[in-house]
């Protein structure tokens, strides 16, 4: 009886703490599951290849008035999707990311007088009217000025459009909240910090392991020192970029204030841990013997450091690298202060723009947090993030065996 | 022969010569390398100091003692006070290792011993891929759906919550973050239990459980309690996620997890708009504070660990 009991214990504690177990595995599914569903729908090419800002576009029509109602509606339109079959146009009513009605331009023909449209403000400039795009205010000619305005609905414009021969005067913004100028600083930033922190993480390495007697005390409080580094919050690494690095290349550039170069600077010190630690564990798994018996060739200790030890350590550099490029694209607290908050579609190394972990937080800490490009712009980074990582094991994985 | 004997001695010089100066041109990246850390002491120090003192900012200057001993922060008109800060930050910080330890240690023991290893393996990849996930992702995570949770949970105890906004978002989020890099530690401390002893505890008659917990947690608390002090200074300097959900009380010390509360990492992060001036300033006499406070629970914990370690 007594020993029926302990089983049954046993199965109890067996059955919780395989419950327990799951508990990682649902938070996994529903961060995903959360940006996906409120993320999934913003993914496009417009949104990785758009401006952040929009741009409003003031134009008119200087054709012939259109008279003939020739143009056919394309098949895949859906109910709520009106076509003008006098100008090619098709208009719908949509929400912006604020909860502010507007008129979406869904589609244009390629034949329609508004593919190609004078601009008012810029002389021999030429506007045309994309699906994607915002429709303003319009002031149509016929038989006198009829005035659109975007308040009156998809419905009422298209009705207009089909009335009226001639504009006078159309507003168009183009979409916006596209992500392209804080993609592009996310490479920059990976590509200057890695040009920084690689040559001295790996030559930091090589020396601790190749050079450095095991013995010596000043070699073992610089190791101690290096290892400290793993252990400051980035935050911290922020204030470091601040006090440090803003100043530093603000004197050496013509920078103001915070720019994609003291990021950098600042990411460098961030991952100079991860490299250094990743490649001095290849190094140890080098054998003797290749070290041995190059020296026993005759070369010297660093030819056998540079040209042998060194390609053989070249695996566990490239996983160090997708560490890092994951650590990067995920930081966001350092940059906040090494860099700012300011989201911004030209980029240039010596001015501020945001990395996409940073465009992240600039959009989430406005007055009204904007989740649905926050969680597409999470399904970027985490896919990113994790086939490093992913890569990373299954590299170790099969270079162990 | 003498000739040649002459050249190799040469070479061997040369060669000596060579890796010399190999080894001193090493010697530079690796004491940069070292040097950051005297950096960040130093350079957060001097500006972190600025705010107290008269020759930097004159009449506007901080007294040291209200701002370490303060209760109230308002970034105008300038009452600067940490300690409920402090305090705050060290209640949500524990909270959340009660909440992250059991269910890592339980999910480390899951995965070490309990399983097939294929199914251990997809496990272990899955806590991995948690602890690579970037803070914004959760803080994004956790002001869209924690709060949520949260806010529905005030109302079942009938209080209300600034939208879920609180405490307890901040302790579940921060939980979330440090499960992984405690279930890791754990795991490789669990690993590390000699089978023999497990087997003899087996062959007396334990069951498969009484094992797990009287041997092997036993055994293993050494590496899982480093894996804790290794959770909870990641906890303490965690920014982004937190500072989301946290909600910036101006006053405190607060401990109802209803409440709003404020972390010396989201006073540091929040609300930052200029970087000049004293608002800017004094959150690097914050990030002095979080340093010290990281330092002295590392010392503290690693006591402990000592002390624990020795009744095994």
């Amino acid at each position: 009886m007594k020993k029926n009991n302990r089983f049954i214990r046993d199965r109890i504690y067996q059955i919780l703490i395989s419950l327990v177990s799951l508990i990682g595995l649902v938070i996994l599914i529903a961060v995903f599951g959360y940006v996906i569903k409120n993320g999934s729908h913003l993914l496009s090419w417009d949104l990785l290849t758009g401006d952040y800002y929009s741009e409003v576009y003031d134009a008119y029509y200087d054709g012939n008035p259109v008279t003939g109602s020739e143009f056919v509606a394309p098949s895949n339109l859906d109910n709520e999707t009106y076509f003008s079959t006098r100008w090619g146009i098709a208009l719908k009513d949509d929400l912006d990311v604020e909860g502010h009605h507007y008129i979406l331009v869904v589609y244009v023909d390629i034949n329609s007088p508004l593919a190609s449209l004078p601009d008012k403000n810029e002389e021999g400039n030429y506007v045309s009217v994309t699906s994607g795009q915002e429709l303003g205010k319009i002031i149509f000619i016929d038989e006198g000025y009829n005035i659109m305005n975007p308040t009156d609905g998809a419905e009422n414009a298209i009705q207009m459009f089909d009335e009226n021969s001639d504009i006078y005067n159309i507003i168009l913004t183009t979409s916006g909240k596209g992500i392209r100028g804080s993609l592009i600083t996310t490479v920059y930033l990976i590509v200057m910090t890695l040009i920084i922190a690689l040559p001295i993480g790996v030559l930091t390495a090589i020396y601790l392991h190749e050079f450095a007697s095991k013995t010596n005390k000043i070699v073992g409080i610089l190791r101690r020192m290096i290892e400290m580094l793993t252990g400051v919050p980035s935050i911290i690494y922020g204030l470091l970029g601040a006090a440090v690095f803003i100043p530093f290349v603000s004197s050496i550039s013509n920078a103001d204030g915070g720019s994609l170069i003291s990021g950098a600077l600042t990411l460098a010190v961030i991952i100079l841990p991860v490299i250094i630690s990743s490649t001095e564990e290849t190094l140890k798994t080098i054998p003797d013997e290749y070290r041995q018996a190059s020296l026993a060739l005759g070369a010297t200790k660093s030819q056998t450091t540079f040209k042998v030890i060194l390609k053989s350590a070249i695996p566990g550099i490239l996983s160090a690298i997708l560490l890092s490029i994951g650590r990067i694209i995920g930081e966001s607290a350092a940059l906040i202060y090494a860099i700012g908050t300011a989201i911004k579609d030209e980029i240039i190394i010596t001015e501020r723009s945001t990395s996409l972990a940073v465009h992240i937080w600039s959009v989430m800490s406005g007055e009204t947090p904007n989740f649905e490009l926050a969680s597409a712009i999470s399904i970027i980074i985490l896919v990113v993030v994790l086939l490093m990582n992913l890569t990373v094991k299954l590299a170790v994985k099969r270079i162990s065996r | 022969m003498a000739l040649s004997l002459k050249n190799s001695i040469n070479i061997k010089k040369k060669n000596r010569i060579i890796d010399k100066i190999t080894r001193g041109g090493l010697l530079i990246p690796t004491i940069l390398s070292a040097s950051f850390v005297i950096l960040i002491v130093f350079f957060v120090s001097m500006r972190g100091v600025s705010p107290f003192l008269n020759s930097q900012y004159g009449e506007l200057s901080v007294d040291f003692i209200r701002f370490i001993s303060g209760t109230t922060w308002y970034i105008s008109p300038n009452i600067y006070g940490i300690f409920y800060i402090i305090i705050n930050t060290l209640y949500v910080v524990i909270l959340a290792a009660l909440l992250a330890v059991p269910v890592s240690i339980f999910t480390a023991l899951f995965i070490a011993k309990m399983t097939p290893r294929l199914i251990s393996g997809f496990f272990k990849t899955v806590v991995e891929l948690l602890a690579a996930v970037p803070s914004i992702v959760f803080g994004v995570f956790g002001l869209g759906v924690i709060t949520g949770i949260v806010k529905n949970i005030a109302e079942l105890f009938g209080t209300q919550t600034a939208g879920g906004i609180s405490t307890l978002s901040t302790v579940i989020v921060l939980a979330i973050m440090i499960i992984p890099t405690i279930t890791l530690l754990a795991v490789t401390a669990i690993n590390a239990v000699e089978k023999d002893l497990e087997e003899n505890s087996l062959a007396l008659g334990a069951t498969k459980m009484q094992t797990l917990f009287k041997v092997t947690l036993v055994k293993s608390k050494s590496g899982i309690f480093a894996g804790i002090i290794l959770g909870i200074g990641r906890a303490l300097g965690e920014a982004t996620a937190v500072s989301m959900v946290a909600g910036n009380s101006g006053t405190g010390p607060n401990f109802n997890i209803f409440n709003t509360t404020r972390t010396l990492t989201s006073t540091m992060l929040l609300g930052l708009k200029e970087t000049t001036g004293l608002d800017y300033d004094i959150r690097f006499s914050v990030g002095i504070v979080l340093i010290v406070l990281i330092i002295l629970t590392n010392l503290i914990l690693n006591f402990a660990k000592k002390k624990i370690g020795r009744f095994s």
